[in-house]
């Protein structure tokens, strides 16, 4: 458990140190992701310590997002002016956006599905 | 002869109120989630949240005072981000045949979606910080309480925004697929994960299992994409 919190931290770490390094504004936690992700793939594989910090994190996730969400009882007087447009925009977009993103990927499919068995 | 008060006022006043109260309202989130067969609009995010609002806004707790006392937890979000590597990476298999449909519906799909959203509210003349955190709406909430800021929208807004994106997007998914003749996995993993990110991951798992892996990589993708590409496009 904690080896791997010592390994995800430490790539958080990396990752801030290379966003401030070049002055990217880009999350350090988002960096350090795709940091350890590369890791991986040039390594061929996680270690069995890794995985099980990670398996032991990863389901208390949504509780981590909650402090920084309960931030919105100062944005009462938005919700009240604006909270409609926001609604509007939300149910408007996934009416258009899940077909089109379930669209795209279908009509595409046998494109790379017949490339993949045209290399045969 | 009891100090009842001061004894009361102890607690009220501890440093460990606002991380009791956020592990308290989340678990029992999780217990209402699971009582109720998983419903999206008990998700166990929407029932911490709102409880603990209920108690900053009835009683003299500000969210000042609170947050003192919960960032402790905040302060997890970014190694499990890191964590989020993992099964990013045992995902990746799934991409093998189908990384051209993945790609066009997440990149061009995504492109769609918000800026379907980011019109309305702009051209509907919502305030600044209404359009800044919509931006964020096709990015699960860890990754958006990170990006918010950097685009001039504010994460607890975006969060909002979010959550209700999910629940919304899970509930009308399964209706919208039908409608569209949309019946292949990755399509509609893709789908799920691109339009409503977490809690629309936990739908595509219901699904089956090929949307799963799908909409988990989706969210996964959408959330390094925008991080890389938001805050220097809308550089504040």
């Amino acid at each position: 458990m904690l080896y791997g919190l010592i390994v995800f931290i430490s790539y958080m770490l990396l990752g801030e140190f290379i966003a401030a390094l070049f002055a990217w504004p880009v999350p350090g936690s988002v960096l350090g992701m795709l940091l350890l992700f590369i890791t991986l793939v040039i390594r061929g594989g996680v270690s069995e310590s890794v995985k099980q910090s990670s398996q032991h994190l990863l389901p208390y996730l949504p509780l981590f997002i909650v402090p920084a969400s309960v931030g919105i009882v100062n944005y009462m007087d938005l919700i009240r002016l604006e909270g409609h447009l926001i609604l509007l925009a939300m149910i408007v977009s996934l009416v258009i956006g899940i077909p089109v993103c379930g669209w795209l990927a279908q009509k595409s499919m046998g494109l790379s599905g017949s490339k993949g068995s045209s290399d045969v | 002869m009891f100090n009842w008060s001061t004894a009361v006022d102890a607690v009220w006043q501890s440093p460990y109120l606002g991380l009791f109260l956020t592990i308290l309202s989340f678990q029992f989130g999780l217990w209402l989630f699971r009582m109720s067969a998983q419903k999206p609009f008990l998700h166990p995010v929407l029932v911490s949240v709102s409880s603990v609002v209920a108690v900053v806004l009835m009683t003299d707790l500000s969210f000042e005072r609170y947050m003192e006392s919960a960032h402790t937890i905040s302060q997890f979000l970014g190694p499990v981000i890191v964590a989020l590597a993992i099964p990013l990476y045992e995902n990746l298999k799934a991409l093998k045949q189908y990384w051209l449909p993945f790609l066009l519906s997440n990149v061009l799909g995504g492109l769609v979606t918000i800026l379907v959203a980011v019109g309305i509210v702009h051209f509907s003349g919502a305030s600044d910080v209404s359009v800044h955190s919509m931006w964020t709406k096709s990015i699960t909430t860890a990754f958006a309480l990170e990006i918010a800021p950097q685009i001039g929208g504010m994460a607890s807004v975006a969060a909002a925004i979010i959550m209700f994106t999910g629940i919304f997007g899970a509930l009308m998914a399964p209706t919208l697929f039908r409608i569209c003749g949309i019946t292949q996995a990755p399509a509609q993993g893709c789908a799920l994960g691109v339009c409503a990110h977490a809690v629309g991951t936990a739908k595509a798992l219901e699904l089956g299992g090929e949307q799963g892996a799908f909409a988990a990589l989706s969210m996964s993708f959408m959330g390094i994409l925008c991080a890389l590409t938001l805050p220097f496009l809308l550089a504040v």
